[in-house]
């Protein structure tokens, strides 16, 4: 019990601290807003807010659901051709170095600025360690099972379904959690580049304007969004893993 | 042949430069329960390997109820060393696993496995998962698994050489009971000879690698058998001989 609300006493001393902080210091408001400062900002903008808020979770949802669906591809592609894996693999980790920042002005001039390039943008973020966790899973599933089955009569269909696939669901659901964080980091990135609308466009808008109150307002925005998936993730690992696995 | 569950003939096989298996010939009749014996690393996984079709033996032959049957997979029932279920699976869809490999529904074959979970007082366990039985129930479990497969034949890998003395003669007891109940051809590899002699009609003794057949011995007790056969006069004097035969085997 202690345990499960720690956290929340320690954000809450946080908070505390900021606040006694901007008081006692006599800071302007302009630089650092307390968070009562955010708190009126993010009810003042409420409406607008509402409208970003949307936008952006849906492309997040979108290019998560993209990029998952991709990831997986790549991971079962790869695993049932090894000799596609050893061409492809270290390829994959070596294209994890481009900075996304860098080639998403690329994007935006072959692919305009509609729907398209931001998708592809998060899917570039989420499907990386989609990949490579759920590659390592269906790797590593028991070798005596393997025999077992195998000596069972099953096919190399039945080895996959009955065993690889269900032995790496934990490994999976470690990728999908990180793609999951990332996959908001993406969408606010891909709304930096052009976007009429979204959480991403809102801070380039309050940046120009030196509202850091509500620069404060769509951070939290953001972070709550990213929580949201993660838990949507881990809920439906809750719903689908079953028994205590060996290992993964 | 209709009366061989398991005829081996001429069996060689390598790794390589390693030779595994020399020249080994055995049979297993129907119903009966033969054992090897031979000391660790004399080859007894790959004799498995070969038959379960994991692997196609360089030379030699092996039939399956009368049918040649090198390098065909899925014609025996299979009990690893160690347990070896699947985690994510109940235990009683554990049970059907190899029937639902030939194709079986789940469905129609879980009532025969929650049958068989209650025969051997594992009926509690059938919707619980493998990590919430003890080491002894989970064998238990994959010996079912085995029986269940549908296969005249069982091939069993050193199943309870990981139990304490205590656990293991409560699962001599418990598979003579059930073999007893519905008999199997049963191949069962072991390194300890008391519980050879125990269990089997036939013990095979194997030589140290390269594996080969130094001596069959025929089991003379009655069925069912008892567990005080041990203290047999004839019993000790098996063993006695067997323990001989595997500590001055060459190499």
């Amino acid at each position: 019990m202690i345990r499960k609300v720690a956290p929340v006493i320690a954000v809450l001393a946080i908070l505390a601290g900021w606040q006694a902080y901007t008081a006692i210091s006599g800071i302007d408001s302009w630089l650092l807003p307390s968070p009562t400062d955010v708190l009126a900002a993010a009810a003042d903008q409420r409406d607008s807010l509402i409208t970003h808020t949307l936008a952006t979770t849906k492309l997040t949802l979108l290019g998560f659901t993209a990029g998952v669906v991709i990831g997986l591809l790549v991971a079962v592609v790869l695993h049932l051709v090894p000799l596609l894996r050893a061409a492809l693999y270290p390829l994959l980790v070596t294209s994890q170095n481009i900075p996304t920042i860098a080639i998403a002005p690329l994007l935006v001039v072959w692919l305009g600025f509609g729907l398209a390039p931001k998708i592809v943008v998060i899917v570039l973020v989420c499907f990386f360690p989609v990949a490579v966790a759920t590659l390592d899973g269906l790797g590593r599933s028991d070798a005596l099972i393997a025999d077992y089955l195998l000596m069972s009569g099953a096919n190399r269909r039945q080895l996959f379904t009955k065993l690889q696939w269900p032995a790496a669901l934990p490994a999976m659901f470690s990728g999908l959690k990180i793609a999951a964080t990332y996959s908001v980091f993406g969408a606010i990135i891909s709304e930096w580049l052009g976007s009429d609308v979204g959480i991403g466009r809102y801070m380039i808008i309050q940046k120009s304007a030196f509202r850091a109150d509500r620069m404060f307002v769509a951070i939290a925005i953001v972070v709550l969004l990213a929580l949201a998936v993660f838990g949507l993730v881990l809920l439906v690992e809750k719903l689908t893993v079953k028994g205590r696995r060996s290992r993964g | 042949m209709a009366d061989t569950a398991l005829d081996i003939t001429g069996l060689s096989h390598s790794y390589g430069d390693l030779h595994v298996l020399e020249d080994i010939s055995l049979r297993v009749g129907k119903g009966e329960f033969v054992s090897i014996v031979g000391p660790s690393g004399s080859g007894k996984s790959t004799l498995f390997h070969l038959i379960g079709g994991l692997l196609t033996p360089a030379t030699g032959t092996i039939g399956i109820d009368g049918a040649h049957a090198n390098g065909r997979r899925g014609l025996i029932g299979y009990m690893p060393q160690a347990p070896a279920l699947l985690p994510w699976r109940t235990i009683e869809d554990n049970v059907v696993l190899a029937r639902e490999i030939g194709g079986a529904p789940k469905r129609g074959t879980r009532p025969q496995a929650r049958d068989w979970l209650a025969k051997v007082g594992l009926d509690g366990f059938a919707r619980s998962y493998p990590h919430e039985l003890s080491g002894g129930m989970q064998q238990r479990v994959a010996f079912l698994r085995a029986l269940l497969a549908g296969r005249d034949l069982i091939c069993l890998d050193e199943p309870f050489s990981a139990l304490d003395a205590m656990l293991r003669a409560e699962m001599h007891r418990w598979l003579l009971d059930i073999w007893e109940q519905d008999r199997r051809s049963i191949l069962f590899v072991t390194h300890n000879i008391e519980e050879a002699l125990l269990l089997s009609d036939t013990v095979y003794v194997f030589t140290r690698r390269p594996a080969t057949v130094l001596e069959r011995v025929e089991v003379p007790f009655e069925r069912p058998r008892r567990a005080e056969v041990v203290d047999d006069p004839t019993f000790v004097r098996l063993r006695r001989r067997l323990t001989d035969l595997l500590t001055a085997s060459p190499r």
